[in-house]
């Protein structure tokens, strides 16, 4: 029982980590139609900024706070630089774009910092242990749940209980109409995005904090894990890929708990076997949203 | 005969204008990798390789008459891409062709410079099947996972432990092979190994793994893996924050910056490398030539390996006194005992997997504490 | 041609074309203060096509396009609502997630200029007692007829001076229907101007003060509202006479 439990804990902390990635995909697509696979790229800018940080001598907890503002103006940048541009063309253009950035910008990485991860320094209280009862947890595990159901609850009051948050409902649901109430599109859209890098930063700090390094190419597998944790939500519901995270990260503790040694290796065919067949049941997702008239 | 007189008279020619004697190149192509995946790894190697072939060049070339030339072109650590790579330096006129660190770009590149008889080298692929994948025109430059696996092992054994359990990745033949020979030898040596775990490279998620492995009765004496970045640091974090404090062993891979900077998370953790910059020893030198060139130090053993692929080249085409591709393979084939910056290299008797010295590496407060240094007993070596 | 003093929104020449569809063909429209004026004509014959160009949510070409002073070639959607003049679009199109409440905010969101918003607000719900009564409900719970009151009660939450409706009494019951074109003959007999495209030629003829019936993307005919309902165009294709 103790076991099981402290599994379900493992699997809150990684699927709450899921749950922040796909979040920052659907909060971009649910109002332009574009999935962003460019999104790792802002958890490896993050990371980079936090690093720099820490090497000029910026206490951790500034750090951090750098990084967060370093991710939503990258976002930001990222949208006015290439998404502007193409905005309102087809999912394909949207997609083959952000592919596109993604790809520009870790040869970036690269070539202008450096092919190898660059160590970055975790203060050493990020290493301890927090013991509930019979239940272990790390420091940096239990941080990232608490992390994860404050940007819930935080994004939940920002988008019920603020004008910008309500325009961006209301932007997910008819962009069209949305301009009807005199908003301007270019900054629903760059709201979206700044809160798109924020939950990326977010997430990437807790990444990196796991990690203890930082490299070009960091970004690439948590994308892959957001994209299907938000394909199983329901691609531009935001409650859909808060639960396809939680889900998918589940998914993928329990399989790795209870599968027996000899088909381990084979967890990730399982994960995505079980993803299958949620779709087979709910192919627009658990929580998808309704098809919307575009003007 | 008409060759052989226009040589004569071109060499007369040139004597008189006091240049360099008849130089001919030695042509090196590199299907390496600058982006992708492997740049990690490549890119550190060819930075030490350009730095050894400068100073052959500037004495003269090897032997002070092959002057080296080399064709780079980037494989974006994609395999189809390292092969076409090689292909378009096979068509340019390499003599010499070096892969990525890595077997299956290698094994790929080598289908093209097998055929095309040309002798091949790899960076630092690990894999010790990779000649025997291609064939006697392969080699690679680095000790072998199997080599790494039986010193490592001998030293499991060494220190007292009678129970391991490995954890290993099915995403690459590194992660995957290189704690199984240890399991192999560990238990061929009288240790027994408790269980094995699995984990995707990149996820970083080990809590159910920990979980399990902080619930196990008995417990292991020691944990193997050759997890490296990130997965490793993830993995110690995750395992010592379940409050599990058994010994780890692990391999080349953890041997980077971000390893040392994990501070009390790794105290203690002993690591299979290539080379350990002991008083006095050439790879001291090495480092401190580089940071005086550079400005810093190594960050990474890859570099003086990437200079002793250098010398590897040098003696060889030294040996074979010849550009000819096939008397360049003799060369390499027949090197014993090379005094490389990170210890002897052997490829005489071998596969092409060389024989090299692998040091094993305690984490002490932050620092390397050398453990043994040499290679493993040839029995020990469980075959690939 | 010169411009009536008291024309509103004044048009010359409008295209509207999807790619190679041509919606629009060309029409000239005028919009005077304190009018109703319909626009009439069959499914496809461009009359929504008319206003979302309008308001700029479909591509457009004009010769001329002036709203109480401004040319409004160029602007995007939000800033020629924020000069006064909105659309109510066709199919209602509330946010159906959001509550009625804050529907209506949003509706007022960029207007404080325009008028007082709790006035504004206040006002509305005296107008609509229902949506007082569901203030707190989402919108897609509402009925059909109540939908279409809170897309009128939020386009005036920008205290327009000029409204256009996209058939405000599409798929509703008769009394429903009723209710609304009472609804918009109050609003122009407190000062709003109209544009209004209905189905319903009959009810719409009766409430309007001038009309323009639209085939084909190109005006067929234009004139008093009393003239079109005698005109036997009209009179044949329409009221069934
Ligand atoms: N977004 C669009 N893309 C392509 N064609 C369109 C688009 N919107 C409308 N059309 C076409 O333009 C023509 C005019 O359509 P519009 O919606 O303006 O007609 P309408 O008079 O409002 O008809 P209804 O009474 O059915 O609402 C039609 O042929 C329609 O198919
Ligand atoms: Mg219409």
């Amino acid at each position: 029982m103790d076991i099981f439990l402290q599994q379900l804990l493992n699997a809150l902390s990684l699927g709450g980590t899921y749950a922040l990635l796909a979040l920052g995909l659907a909060v971009v697509f649910s109002i332009i139609g574009l999935i962003n696979f460019a999104h790792g790229e802002l958890m490896t800018v993050t990371g980079y900024a936090v690093c720099f940080a820490l090497i000029w001598g910026l206490p951790f907890p500034l750090a951090v706070i750098a990084g967060l503002a370093v991710a939503m103006t990258a976002a930001f940048l990222m949208e006015r630089v290439a998404f502007r541009p193409v905005r309102g063309a087809s999912g394909t253009t949207l997609l083959l774009t952000s592919f596109a950035v993604s790809a520009i910008l870790r040869v970036l990485f690269q070539n202008l910092i450096s092919a190898r991860p660059i160590p970055v320094a975790i203060p050493a209280s990020l290493s301890g242990v927090v013991t509930i009862g019979p239940l272990h947890l790390g420091m940096i595990q239990l941080i990232s749940i608490i992390v994860t159901l404050a940007m819930l609850l935080g994004l939940n009051l920002f988008l019920h209980r603020t004008m910008a948050g309500r325009a961006m409902r209301a932007a997910a649901e008819d962009f069209a109409v949305l301009r009807l109430m005199g908003l301007r599109a270019n900054s629903v859209v760059a709201t979206a995005f700044a809160i798109s890098g924020l939950l990326a930063g977010v997430a990437g700090v807790l990444w990196v904090a796991q990690r203890g390094s930082v490299d070009p190419l960091m970004g690439a597998l948590p994308v892959l894990k957001a994209f299907i944790a938000a394909i199983i939500g329901g691609l531009g519901s935001l409650s859909g890929a808060v639960a396809g995270g939680f889900l998918l990260g589940f998914i993928e503790v329990i399989l790795q708990a209870y599968l027996p040694e000899s088909l381990l290796p084979y967890r990730d065919a399982f994960a995505i076997l079980l993803v299958i067949a949620v779709l087979l049941f709910r192919p627009q997702g658990l929580l998808a949203r309704k098809t919307l008239v575009k003007l | 005969m008409k060759k052989s007189k226009l040589l004569l008279l071109s060499t007369a020619f040139v004597a008189l204008a006091s240049a360099p004697l008849m130089a001919e190149d030695l042509v090196i192509g590199l299907a390496t990798a600058q982006t992708g995946g492997l740049a990690p790894y490549d890119q550190p190697n060819l930075a030490g390789l350009q730095m050894k072939i400068e100073e052959i060049n500037a004495a003269g070339g090897i032997a002070g008459k092959f002057p080296i030339k080399t064709i780079i072109k980037d494989t974006r650590s994609d395999s189809a891409q390292t092969a076409m790579v090689a292909q378009e330096l096979v068509d340019a006129g390499a003599q010499l062709i070096i892969t990525p660190c890595d077997a299956d770009p290698s094994i790929a590149a080598g289908m093209i410079t097998q055929g095309a008889g040309i002798p091949a080298i790899s960076f630092c692929a690990t894999t010790p099947t990779l000649p025997l994948a291609v064939g006697d025109y392969m080699f690679s430059n680095y000790p072998a996972d199997n080599v790494q696996a039986a010193m490592l092992a001998a030293h499991a054994i060494e220190a007292g432990y009678k129970t391991a359990y490995i954890l290993t990745s099915p995403d690459t033949a590194y992660t995957l092979k290189l704690p199984q020979y240890f399991g192999q030898v560990f238990a061929a040596k009288g240790g027994s190994i408790l269980g094995e775990g699995t984990f995707t490279m990149g996820q970083q998620d080990f809590g159910a793994e920990v979980t399990k492995i902080a619930a196990m009765d008995p417990k292991p004496d020691v944990i193997m893996t050759s997890a490296y970045e990130p997965d490793f640091p993830a993995f110690v974090r995750q395992l010592r924050g379940a409050g599990v404090t058994t010994p780890i062993l692990g391999s080349d891979g953890i041997d980077s910056p971000t390893t040392f900077g994990l501070g009390d998370l790794v105290e203690g953790v002993v690591f299979s490398t290539a080379g350990h910059a002991t008083a006095g020893s050439p790879l001291e030198a090495f480092n401190a030539k580089w940071r005086e060139k550079t400005g810093a130090a190594p960050d990474t053993i890859y570099i003086a390996n990437g200079y002793d692929l250098g010398n590897i080249i040098e003696a060889a085409v030294t040996a074979a006194d010849s550009l000819d591709p096939a008397a360049i393979r003799e060369g390499i084939a027949n090197l014993e005992n090379l005094q490389g910056v990170t210890g002897p290299i052997t490829y005489k008797g071998t596969n092409g997997m060389p024989l090299r010295s692998v040091s094993l590496v305690r984490i002490k407060a932050g620092d390397r504490d050398l453990v043994i240094q040499g290679q493993p007993d040839p029995a020990d070596i469980p075959a690939p | 041609m010169t411009m009536p003093d008291d024309s509103l929104l004044s048009i010359e020449g409008l295209t509207v074309s999807y790619g190679a569809v041509e919606a629009v063909r060309g029409i000239d429209l005028t919009v005077r203060r304190g009018e109703i004026v319909t626009l009439l004509g069959a499914n496809g014959a461009g009359k929504s096509s008319t206003l979302n160009a309008l308001v700029g949510l479909a591509p457009r070409k004009a010769k001329r396009m002036v709203f109480a002073g401004t040319d409004l070639t160029g602007l995007p959607p939000e800033t020629i609502v924020r000069r006064g003049m909105t659309l109510v679009p066709e199919g209602r199109r509330v946010f159906s997630s959001l509550t009625v409440e804050e529907n209506l905010m949003l509706g007022g969101a960029k207007h404080a200029a325009r008028g007082n918003p709790a006035q504004v607000k206040a006002d509305m719900l005296e107008r609509f007692p229902i949506l007082a009564e569901r203030l707190h409900q989402k919108a897609g719970s509402l009925s059909g007829g109540e939908q279409q009151m809170l897309a009128i009660g939020r386009a005036l939450m920008s205290s327009p001076d000029l409204l256009l409706l996209d058939e405000p009494s599409l798929g509703l019951a008769p009394q429903v229907v009723d209710r609304i074109f009472d609804l918009i003959g109050n609003l122009r007999d407190r000062g709003l101007t109209i544009l209004l495209v209905e189905q319903n030629v009959a009810q719409s003829l009766e409430i309007a003060d001038r009309g323009y019936v639209l085939a084909n993307g190109r005006v067929e005919l234009q004139g008093s509202a009393e003239a079109l309902r005698s005109s036997p165009e009209i009179q044949d294709a329409y009221l069934g006479a």
